[in-house]
């Protein structure tokens, strides 16, 4: 029944670009296979390959989530366990079944858990992206696939970082999508990672990463991005954050 | 409401009373609370709860591990040979491996023979993928795969209740006294 009402809402482009009323589709969208120059390299400082992946347009929102947990009680506030969520889960909406009106439908759901997070894209037949999918997405630019050398861009993602959330939440695709179709990888929440708890060696002191390799950091654009890695190290897979939400990732279909 | 809303509701509404049965009792923040599949070294299906109502050790390693898992495993003997024989016969021990693909039960049962551990209280167990990286994720163990096929991973034994709620856990492999005094209590008789 929800992929009726979302075609029915594609068929409407007018109303799909409203403000928190209707929820936009999220498809899954193709990103080709690159070898990324990540923050986080391999070996040495070689490039990370990164296999082709889909990745949906935009991050799941308050619509999409209360469909979730209509079909799944396990996940509904006041349902599901201590172990799997921390005691903020979903503590916004107005009810287990109601996101209310301080959680409209088209923005992106936030207190959640990895565990839900992770169980709604399984629901979905897919999964969390891992970090190296999320970061080479998260390069691209509307017009070039890696921006970051790019000072104009690069401050645009800063000035976020300086006030996340400051204005509160938007309705999702509020920006210009990316050359790959993509909206909101930066400039509206955090998002989880597949592998979140595995992005610093084992043992390794997210604030002593934070800082010491701040100082080591070749391009300023580097910055943003160990801020989002320290950040998503110092988390724990039960926690929820208010501007911590996510998106769905495939593994890719062959195109290059 | 139509005839088949009628019956999704009835479907959901059975649904969420089986779940509450199955977890019957299981206190919320079990770690038993995760529904996963393992794999023992006997090829046998079981959940991540297989030891519910003994104390248990659980922790993660892989086979193909050149040093640290051996260590690992030699610790966990270590803090359970410290005890009297009755409390470690109340013991449980999990190993639960990242790499599913080269631990298949022929391998582990050889790696449970080659430790010499306690067939009788000790499982050897893989799982898929997705339970992997969600059993590391509740243990707050960080693992990642090199191009090779080894691991990189953190070393961590955590100490379970008989209900699964984690009560003590320890990174150094030797020699910490108050996880030993936990394990200690965990293990006296009538405190499963």
């Amino acid at each position: 029944m929800r992929r009726a009402a979302l075609l029915l809402i594609a068929l409407l482009p007018g109303l799909a670009a409203a403000g928190g009323d209707l929820n936009p589709p999220n498809p899954f969208l193709e990103v080709p296979g690159a070898k990324l120059r990540s923050a986080l390299p391999l070996a040495g400082d070689e490039a990370v390959p990164v296999q082709p992946f889909q990745l949906q347009r935009h991050p799941v929102t308050n619509a999409e989530f209360l469909a979730f947990v209509t079909a799944h009680p396990r996940w509904r506030r006041g349902a599901v366990p201590a172990a799997l969520a921390g005691e903020d889960y979903l503590s916004q909406w107005a009810g287990p079944l109601d996101p209310g009106a301080h959680a409209p439908a088209a923005q992106p759901v936030t207190r959640v858990s990895w565990f839900a997070a992770e169980a709604y894209c399984d629901a979905e037949h897919a999964r969390l992206p891992d970090w190296y999918e999320w970061e080479l997405a998260a390069a691209a630019s509307p017009t070039v696939r890696d921006a970051r050398a790019d000072p104009a861009w690069r401050q645009q993602i800063l000035d976020w970082y300086a006030h996340p959330g400051g204005k509160g939440l938007a309705a999702v695709e509020g920006d210009s999508a990316s050359v790959y179709g993509l909206h909101d990888l930066h400039g509206l929440v955090w998002e989880w990672v597949r592998d979140f708890n595995s992005l610093l060696p084992p043992g390794a002191d997210p604030e002593k990463f934070c800082g010491a390799t701040a100082l080591n950091a070749r391009q300023k654009e580097d910055y943003a991005v160990l801020m989002r890695i320290a950040l998503l190290s110092s988390l724990r897979a039960a926690d929820t954050g208010r501007l911590l939400g996510f998106r769905c990732a495939r593994d890719g279909g062959g195109a290059s | 409401m139509s005839a088949l809303g009628r019956l999704r509701g009835a479907a959901f509404a059975l649904l969420a009373a089986a779940s509450v049965a199955l977890a019957a009792g299981l206190p919320g923040e079990s770690i038993y609370q995760l529904e996963a599949q393992l794999t023992t070294q006997h090829g046998l299906h079981a959940g991540l709860d297989l030891e519910r109502g003994h104390p248990t050790l659980i922790a993660m390693f892989y086979g193909s591990c050149p040093a640290a898992c051996p260590m690992l495993i030699d610790a966990m003997q270590a803090y359970e040979g410290d005890l009297d024989p009755a409390a470690r016969a109340r013991l449980r021990v999990l190993l639960v491996s990242f790499d599913a693909a080269r631990d298949t039960p022929a391998q582990l049962e050889r790696l449970a023979r080659l430790h010499r551990a306690d067939p009788a209280r000790w499982t050897f167990a893989s799982a898929g993928e997705r339970d992997t990286r969600r059993i590391a994720a509740l243990l707050g163990v960080s693992y990642r795969k090199l191009p090779d096929g080894d691991y990189e991973h953190s070393l961590l034994i955590t100490l379970l209740d008989g209900e699964g709620r984690i009560l003590a856990s320890t990174t150094r492999l030797v020699g910490d006294a108050d996880f030993a005094a936990k394990l200690s209590a965990a293990t006296r008789p009538g405190t499963q």
